[in-house]
């Protein structure tokens, strides 16, 4: 994390969460165009400035609060980091390592996310306000705005979750190795969402998703080598009560009995330009046991991970289990799901009657075709019931 | 004229020739010379410090060393000394002799027929002296060329608080890669700290500065007094006068002082630690040690003296010997060495020659010479690891040593004083200047003679001297801790010379025996085959060379698992994921798979069924909100 201009993650983290962003807001234009396009031009425009306005200030917003943000933590002092520099280089590489494994599977989802977006709009659309008095309040000011409030909660949260992501992965990079990722990343997610979703294909889509995903694991692959590395060396640093691998390459900076290979050269830490091939692959020239090891679990373990992943989703449950799959495997599924939204049987038919009701009704109000719809629900929900009970 | 002087004062001092005999027995007990730790000290019959010794010019000195320690060797030697035919005498161990194990006593005899001056002894095993096993040992000259009122001898050095069996070990380690000498406490001058001298006024006094520490170089300096320089390393030089002096360890100064005429004030004696040779400077360390010049007791002690710069110390390569002795304007043989300071495959960092760390043989190098016969010419012989030069007697030798290493470094030639013909300002750390032979240069006319020389950083110098001294000569850094990483290499000069003038006495041998170790045969102790070194003490293999078999087997490993990681992904994201719908559905509250479904419909059919249900709703969502609004 040398680097003082250009931070490779930060480019990465800011493509993806801008990518995001331009999903949602794309996913909402197309389905106002969809819905009105043709029949209220009108309020068509009128809805889409909203999403525009609501994208843009969401957007505003999180770089102010982001660089406040990270202007403040760079204002402190930081002198903290460095008295135990390695430790909190491994710490932080490990962070990243997690917070990047967890954004590139659901990366590769995209499409799933698409889908699930579609249904967050709509359920910002259909769900009836609670009470009378809040339908004066705040629900009416949502409903009334919910085509601005949207995409503005959108691009403001994906933008804090670059901002928090950013921070995280690169907690002692330079602060003036902020700005440019920043901003290509920025232009690079705008460029190649447009691109993508209103001239490519899905498949291009797809292929892209993979693309960036690869080059996401290949960084954290290397993170997590690297996080062991910094420990190895912070140890090492203990021991030998200095700081040897500062002095650079070659004899006397590091640990022989751990190591793998030792290169004179390529030094990432004081080569310039080997520090973004550190970045990228993970590279060291001088490798320890640890770190290569680390390597390779690494990747086994994301190679286990989809590969377990890709039976599921054929299989519905992980290979010699009947039961178990991997969401269940999370202890945050224990704690946040389990129980809450798992509906019983009985449970589920109710509330798919009531819902199934509601909608029914709200159509009736509108008087157009609410057989068919109401019908198609019907054999829908009948679906998912056999599904659940399964 | 000159010469018959000599001669004729050599005469006269073999005439009164004394031998002096010292029994002593090493110990240990504590002592506190820097006031402010009791520590374990080296002592010498029970007592600390250990005695300085004065013998006359020509005198025989006895000296029985009884080893009282409990699990340790030891070794003495006399700096600076030639030791013309007892080269036995001379003492580093596995070079002239056997260690002396516990218990063993040695008898050191030797004469000083043609040496005067300031000289000091300390044990040559494993950073000893450093522990207090030292002292001064002066040769009083019957013809002093220098007026002087009095004599004052003041030795010097550094004081750890550690001992240096304690200090080596964590030198000597894989976690010490860089080879950071261990930092010494405080600088001692005659085993105190702020000492008093009380002078009289407008005296001359003759003062020999011994520098008896193990690593560090000192400043020396005094508040409104000035130092003439008249020998250095038992060589009489040219008056000199200087405001500072710059002494290594195992140099020697004798100077000329002359007191003031008034007693009203006194004078601070300042010594400074070279703090660039320390590897850190830690906050409690005092770089500025302040001694008394005392005139008047009654009188307040000076404060600390500070200058202004420590750039104006004398530069001891433009002294000139008082007995001239011309350059040797041509060598016979000339040895070039690099000081390279490396690790190797253990991790931990030795010094080294060329690529020779020092690694003692398992033969002290003169009983090999003494047992091989015609074979010791052959440098072979003495072990590969040795580092060893056969000189023939009466050549002139040219040494050249090349720094490579970012420290100053004091070397030090046993048995000899060299000329030194040039030595080079320091350089930068990334631009090492090595000597250049064809480099246009005009050596002083009668060069500068001594035992210690330091060179400067990233620099080089050149010394010269006359084989004619047989014997086994250990050439090496000073710095202790150096000589630990194998700082040295071993001179033998004029094999046959010595097998034709020495032979070892019985005591020499039965030190060997005592401690277990042979006296005959090749450095291995073969003394059937002397070209067959199996068996004998080598340094640790070198580093590996950046990819060895194992580095290409990890990296190709990781390239594969890195590429099939990528080619798993790609196969998993390109993959469709069956009942895709069905899957966002389960993740969903009910509302959202009501409406969902609803959509999902409405898209299906949108070609035809134009008003479906969830068009209707997202329209009547939106417009009627809008519409109300009005």
């Amino acid at each position: 994390m040398a680097n003082r201009v250009f931070t490779v993650q930060i480019f990465f983290i800011v493509l993806r969460e801008t990518l995001e962003a331009v999903i949602v807001v794309a996913v909402l234009l197309a389905f106002l165009k969809q819905s009105l396009g043709a029949r209220s031009p009108a309020v068509h425009k009128q809805l889409r400035k909203q999403v525009w306005w609501g994208a843009g200030l969401g957007v505003l917003i999180c770089l102010i609060l982001g660089g406040a943000f990270i202007g403040a933590y760079y204002s402190l002092d930081n002198d903290i980091w460095s008295k135990s520099e390695d430790l909190w280089e491994g710490i932080f590489s490990l962070i990243a390592t997690v917070l990047i494994s967890f954004m590139g599977i659901a990366m590769l989802r995209v499409n799933k996310m698409q889908a699930k977006w579609r249904v967050k709009i709509a359920r910002a659309l259909v769900t009836p306000p609670a009470s009378k008095a809040e339908r004066f309040k705040f629900g009416y000011l949502v409903k009334k705005y919910s085509m601005f409030i949207l995409p503005f909660i959108t691009c403001l949260r994906e933008g804090l979750e670059a901002v928090v992501f950013v921070g995280g992965v690169t907690m002692t990079s330079p602060a003036s190795s902020f700005p440019l990722p920043v901003v290509c990343g920025l232009i690079a997610g705008i460029a190649v969402g447009v691109f993508l979703f209103y001239g490519g294909s899905t498949v291009s889509l797809q292929l892209f998703l993979c693309i960036s995903t690869a080059i996401l694991y290949l960084i954290a692959a290397g993170l997590f080598s690297r996080a062991v590395w910094y420990f190895e060396t912070y140890i090492f640093n203990q021991q030998t009560g200095g700081d040897a691998s500062e002095n650079g390459s070659g004899p006397g900076t590091y640990n022989i009995k751990k190591s793998v290979w030792h290169v004179n050269c390529c030094n990432p830490e004081t080569d310039n330009g080997w520090d973004v091939f550190n970045s990228l692959l993970g590279w060291q020239n001088s490798a320890t046991y640890g770190s290569v090891l680390s390597y390779n679990i690494y990747w086994i373990a994301v190679i286990v991970t989809l590969l377990l992943m890709y039976y599921e989703e054929r299989h519905g449950h992980l290979p010699f289990t009947k039961n178990l799959t991997l969401r269940k495997l999370n202890p945050m599924w224990h704690i946040k799901k389990k129980g809450k939204n798992e509906l019983s049987a009985e449970e589920e038919a109710r509330l798919f009657k009531e819902a199934n009701r509601k909608l029914v009704e709200q159509a009736q109000n509108f008087g157009e075709s609410s057989e068919l719809g109401a019908a198609k629900v019907e054999k829908v929900t009948a679906d998912d019931e056999a599904t659940a009970l399964k | 004229m000159r010469l018959s002087i000599l001669s004729s004062a050599f005469f006269a001092a073999a005439a009164l020739a004394e031998t002096h005999v010292f029994n002593w027995t090493t110990g240990w007990g504590t002592a506190n010379p820097d006031g402010t730790l009791e520590r374990p000290v080296i002592t010498c019959n029970g007592e600390f410090p250990w005695p300085n010794i004065r013998v006359n010019k020509g005198d025989r000195v006895e000296v029985y060393l009884t080893n009282g320690f409990n699990n340790t060797n030891t070794t003495l030697h006399f700096h600076g000394l030639f030791q013309h035919g007892s080269t036995q005498m001379d003492g580093p161990p596995l070079i002239s002799q056997c260690p002396i194990a516990p218990g063993d006593t040695m008898l050191y005899n030797f004469t000083v027929p043609d040496q005067v001056g300031s000289f000091w002894y300390h044990s040559h095993t494993e950073g000893q002296y450093m522990d207090g096993m030292r002292g001064a040992f002066i040769i009083e000259d019957p013809d002093m060329p220098y007026d002087y009122d009095e004599e004052v001898v003041i030795i010097l050095s550094e004081w750890y608080h550690d001992l240096v069996d304690e200090l080596t070990p964590k030198f000597m380690s894989l976690y010490n890669p860089t080879g950071a000498e261990p930092i010494p406490q405080n600088l001692l001058m005659n085993n105190t700290r702020n000492n008093t001298w009380i002078v009289e006024p407008n005296k001359t006094y003759y003062v020999r500065l011994i520098n008896i520490g193990g690593f560090v170089s000192q400043y020396l300096y005094m508040e409104d007094h000035t130092f003439t320089v008249v020998a250095v390393d038992g060589v009489y030089v040219e008056p000199n006068e200087t405001s500072m002096l710059y002494i290594t360890v195992a140099q020697r100064y004798d100077v000329l002082i002359t007191t003031k005429n008034d007693t009203s004030k006194n004078y601070a004696f300042m010594q400074m630690f070279d703090d660039t040779m320390l590897d850190v400077i830690p906050d409690d360390l005092v770089l500025n040690a302040t001694n008394y010049i005392v005139y008047d007791e009654n009188a307040d002690l000076p404060g600390q003296y500070m200058v202004d710069s420590i750039d104006d110390f004398l530069d001891d390569f433009f002294l000139v010997p008082l007995e001239k002795e011309e350059l040797y304007e041509d060598y016979d043989y000339q040895i070039t060495i690099d000081v390279v300071m490396n690790n190797l495959y253990d991790g931990i960092n030795y010094a080294f020659f060329n690529n020779i760390s020092y690694h003692a043989p398992k033969v002290p190098t003169l009983g090999t010479v003494l047992s091989a016969g015609e074979n010791a010419t052959n440098a072979y012989i003495y072990g590969t690891n040795t580092h060893t030069f056969v000189l023939q007697k009466d050549e002139i030798v040219e040494i050249v040593l090349n720094n490579q290493d970012t420290g100053k470094h004091p070397f030090h030639l046993h048995g000899h004083v060299f000329q030194v013909v040039e030595r080079g300002p320091t350089f930068p750390d990334d631009a090492p200047e090595p000597y250049n032979e064809s480099a246009p240069y005009t050596p002083p006319e009668y060069p500068m003679r001594r035992d210690v020389l330091y060179v400067n950083p990233n620099s080089y110098f050149v010394i010269r001297f006359k084989a004619d001294n047989p014997g086994v000569w250990f050439f090496h850094c000073h710095i202790e801790w150096h000589l630990t990483q194998g700082l040295a290499l071993t001179l033998v000069e004029d094999p046959l010379g010595i097998q034709a003038n020495e032979t070892l006495t019985d005591n020499w041998k039965q030190i060997c025996e005592n401690v277990n170790v042979a006296y005959t045969g090749n450095a291995a102790g073969n003394d059937k085959d002397y070209f067959d070194l199996t068996g004998q003490n080598v340094q640790p293999k070198d580093l590996p060379a950046g990819f060895t078999a194992r580095g290409i087997v990890a990296l190709v490993f990781s390239c594969i698992s890195g590429v099939l990681g990528c080619v798993v992904i790609f196969w998993y994201g390109m993959a469709d994921i069956p009942d895709m719908e069905k899957r966002v559905l389960a993740d969903l509250n009910i509302d959202e798979r009501a409406f969902l479904a609803a959509e999902d419909d409405e898209e299906d059919a949108s070609a035809d069924a134009m008003g479906s249900t969830i068009n209707a709703l997202s329209k009547q969502g939106t417009t009627h909100e809008i519409t109300t609004s009005h």
